[in-house]
């Protein structure tokens, strides 16, 4: 493609001037960054594809807005965040319901009660993974998306808090509280292991 | 000992703390912390980073395909050239501005002017013509005070001529007002100061005692001072009470 040896800046000033097949070029550069972020923050695939149109719809229609005051990839990266973030706000009432299933005490102790009884590796990584992704779920979309930005895109609390606009203290509580849940559902797991 | 709370275990955790060496030697010394802070390493570590699954080649074009139709061509700027003229646009427009006000104000005065004629009222032209009679009367009882009372001065350096030819134009304007207004005896009266002024005006530099009272003879300027100082006492008189009152003139 034309644009392919071009900068961003210029692929945007060109955008501009009304050389719309020109963003394919911008998509193709950041693709790879939102559909990961995405994907970690929705936790799933679909959510993802969803939240990847969504950012590359509004990245287009704010692009004018772009004042080029951090690179176009950080400008990515935060819509990524945002958009995600409003994609498992959307999809949480009906996590909601299953959380609830999940923490059930009683259903809880005979979970534990499997656990101990399977000594296998495996067995445990699995259960992990399961109980991840129910503690997950159980995390606001904000400290869902302020957790993922921390620990697994290790991010900075500056950096998650001009991701979701908001002050880095409370991006820091955020992530504490995500902690928090985590351990809650996942320390269980080591008890007399 | 103070332990560390949970949120300063997560701050270690994550390398966000602000004395990252003190709290590693404090998780070395307190066994309490130590193993909270184990616990909180082995949950963290133990949640896992999921790894995207990949997308295929097409993925962009897929992506590109089902936003297409949302997305407005953006439309080209307009010539730049009205960048470059916008300078000439602003003084274009200040020229304007003074040019407005300019007009505005001779139009402003045009209106005005005749609303002052206007305003000035009969009464008001009536005391104007009353200082201006006064002045002038006032003057001419001094020139003629002057000329009866010359006697043994140096002629030359009084300003008989050039005041009387000052005077001989204000008289006349005055005389011919007192036609208009068809007061004989005014008009009789500045007729003769007229004729006085006339020959002090066109009298020699040189105005000897003898042509002084060649002067007051055939003028009777004795006569004429007193009708001059009777008219202006009319004009001074208590029916006129907004006349300023005449700071010239020598008692006699």
């Amino acid at each position: 493609m034309r644009w392919m040896e071009e900068s961003d800046d210029s692929i945007r000033r060109a955008i501009l001037s009304g050389e719309k097949e020109a963003y394919k070029v911008l998509m193709a550069r950041y693709t790879p960054i939102v559909f990961r972020v995405a994907y970690r923050i929705t936790g799933n695939e679909s959510d993802a594809e969803e939240a990847v149109q969504e950012v590359f719809l509004r990245g287009y229609q704010s692009l004018a807005a772009f004042q080029g005051r951090s690179s176009m990839g950080t400008w990515f990266y935060r819509i990524a965040a945002n958009c995600a973030l409003e994609v498992v706000g959307k999809r949480r009432p009906e996590a909601q319901s299953r959380i609830a299933e999940e923490n059930d005490p009683e259903q809880s102790e005979v979970q534990l009660a499997d656990i101990k009884a399977g000594p296998d590796r495996l067995l445990l990584s699995r259960e992990i993974e399961a109980r991840q992704q129910a503690a997950m779920s159980e995390l606001t979309p904000t400290e869902r998306t302020a957790f993922v930005l921390r620990h697994m895109e290790d991010r900075t609390t500056e950096e998650i808090a001009a991701a979701l606009n908001i002050a880095p203290n409370a991006a820091k509580q955020a992530v504490f509280r995500a902690v928090q849940k985590l351990r809650r559902q996942l320390a269980p797991l080591w008890i007399n292991t | 000992m103070k332990h560390l709370e949970e949120a300063e275990l997560v701050e270690h955790y994550y390398e966000e703390s602000a004395n990252m060496g003190e709290r590693e030697l404090h998780l070395k010394a307190c066994p309490v912390c130590g193993q909270r802070y184990a616990e909180l390493c082995r949950v963290l570590q133990a949640v896992a980073t999921p790894t995207p699954p990949a997308r295929s080649k097409d993925y962009v074009e897929q992506v590109w395909q089902s936003i297409d139709a949302f997305l407005p061509v953006y439309e080209k700027p307009k010539r730049s050239w009205i960048r470059y003229y916008r300078p000439l646009g602003w003084a274009a427009a200040c020229l304007l501005l003074v040019a407005v006000a300019f007009v505005a104000g001779r139009r402003w005065e045009r209106k005005q002017a005749p609303s002052v004629a206007v305003a000035v009222d009969p009464q008001a032209r009536q005391r104007v013509v009353i200082v201006f009679l006064g002045n002038h009367l006032d003057r001419s009882e001094q020139l003629l005070v002057q000329l009866n009372h010359a006697e043994g001065h140096d002629l030359s350096a009084l300003p008989l001529r050039s005041e009387a030819r000052e005077l001989l134009a204000s008289n006349r304007l005055v005389r011919q007002s007192a036609i208009e207004a068809g007061d004989l005896n005014v008009e009789a009266s500045l007729d003769r100061l007229e004729r006085l002024l006339m020959e002090l005006a066109n009298e020699p530099d040189s105005l000897t005692e003898a042509d002084l009272n060649r002067l007051r003879q055939e003028m009777n300027t004795d006569s004429l001072l007193f009708d001059i100082r009777v008219l202006r006492s009319r004009v001074q008189s208590p029916e006129q009470p907004s006349a300023p009152k005449a700071t010239k003139g020598v008692p006699i």
